[in-house]
């Protein structure tokens, strides 16, 4: 989902709760806008999804009474280039090159590991993980069951064909 | 000069006015600020001198604030509300700086500052601001705001009790095509760091002369690639 015009968020867990997170890194993107004038920086915008995945949610009322249950991959694009940044329920953040969430993560992550190169084209990254996600998927890969975005350097949600274009790549 | 709240009459029948109030909350320091953008650097000057009614109370005061590395502020008005005006913006300078392990640029500042003086919108910060600094890639920004905190970027700008003798010379000497014509023109002003220090000295002498509230000395700041210096020159003590 997108976050603001250069941060976008993939979500893994309980998706309904990632909603919540949504909608606040939004507010809080669009408040930095409002006061500075500026895009809010990646690294900041996940700062404030965690602060608010730590308290269970905010204020007295729409508090919750348990953690979110959600992982989220923020990738976007501020003044140091394109970052990713993996969290969890627990609020911590990691930034990493690549990653791989959900329930076929630990195999994904691997084939990451091994394939995954600094200085990548986006070309083959789609490549990369369109062929990890078909690694881990049961069902064969189609432009109806998967969903590419990418942030370059704004966020952009793929249309069907584009999807079947990089599945014609594998 | 103190500023007294008018009331709006839109009746015709028997208008009623309530009495001067005895106590204002304002009072006008007087001054002048003038601010000019470069190519790579910016000018701000401001006088010295702070007043109230006909009287002098220093002949020594700093109208000029620098708030981030790349930001400096110089306001005219009434100072106790500026000086509060300063101290908000670095307490807001200093959590930014934590929450987001940067300086702010100047057109964040300049944002911040128009925000802030309309957070005050019903009992306003009696601060005439020129915000001058170097935005994000190292050209020269002017900002000048009224009071509530409508703002606008521009090549250059004076504010406070001089500004109407200084603004047309500027114009005169500076004026540039406006930012409403497209394709958008470069608002900083060809001349050099060195000429505009002279234009900005030329201008606070001829202001001195007329305006009362203007003079005793010019703090001149430049701001540049290498950093910020400062000058002062004596204006006429009268």
């Amino acid at each position: 989902m997108e976050i603001d015009e250069h941060i976008g968020c993939a979500m893994s867990g309980l998706t309904a709760d990632a909603r919540t997170l949504v909608e606040h890194g939004r507010v809080e993107t669009q408040n930095h806008r409002f006061s500075y004038n500026e895009p809010m920086s990646v690294e900041s915008t996940t700062q404030a999804l965690c602060d608010l995945a730590l308290r269970f949610g905010e204020g007295d009322e729409e508090s919750m009474s348990r953690p979110f249950g959600v992982s989220l991959l923020i990738a976007g694009h501020d003044d140091n280039g394109p970052c990713l940044y993996h969290t969890d329920p627990s609020g911590t953040f990691w930034q990493c090159n690549a990653k791989a969430i959900g329930s076929g993560s630990e195999g994904a992550d691997t084939a990451l590991q091994e394939h995954y190169d600094l200085n990548m084209t986006l070309e083959e990254a789609e490549t990369l993980a369109l062929s990890t996600l078909k690694q881990v998927m049961e069902e064969k890969v189609t432009s109806s069951n998967v969903d590419i975005a990418k942030v370059a350097p704004t966020y952009h949600l793929y249309t069907p064909q584009e999807v079947e274009a990089v599945i014609q790549r594998l | 000069m103190s500023m007294v709240f008018a009331p709006c009459l839109t009746e015709t029948a028997a208008p009623t006015t309530h009495a001067e109030p005895a106590w204002s909350p304002y009072d006008n320091n007087g001054g002048t600020c003038v601010a000019i953008a470069g190519e790579d650097y910016c000018v701000i000057a401001a006088d010295t001198r702070m007043s109230t009614g006909f009287s002098i109370l220093t002949r020594n005061y700093s109208k000029i604030h620098q708030i981030t590395e790349k930001s400096v502020l110089a306001s005219s008005g009434f100072q106790a509300d500026i000086r509060a005006l300063q101290k908000n913006l670095d307490a807001r300078h200093q959590i930014y700086q934590h929450q987001h392990n940067k300086q702010m640029s100047c057109p964040a500042m300049a944002q911040l500052l128009s925000n802030t003086l309309y957070y005050k919108r019903f009992f306003p910060y009696y601060a005439f601001n020129v915000l001058g600094g170097l935005d994000n890639e190292g050209r020269g920004c002017v900002y000048s705001y009224d009071a509530v905190g409508s703002y606008e970027r521009s090549g250059y700008s004076s504010q406070g009790t001089g500004m109407q003798l200084i603004m047309p010379v500027l114009d005169n000497q500076l004026k540039s095509a406006s930012p409403l014509v497209l394709p958008l023109q470069k608002s900083t002003t060809p001349l050099s760091e060195f000429e505009a220090v002279d234009l900005v000295k030329d201008t606070f002498a001829s202001a001195a002369e007329r305006d009362i509230y203007t003079g005793d000395a010019v703090e001149i700041v430049i701001i540049n690639r290498e950093g910020v210096r400062r000058e002062l020159m004596d204006l006429k003590r009268d």
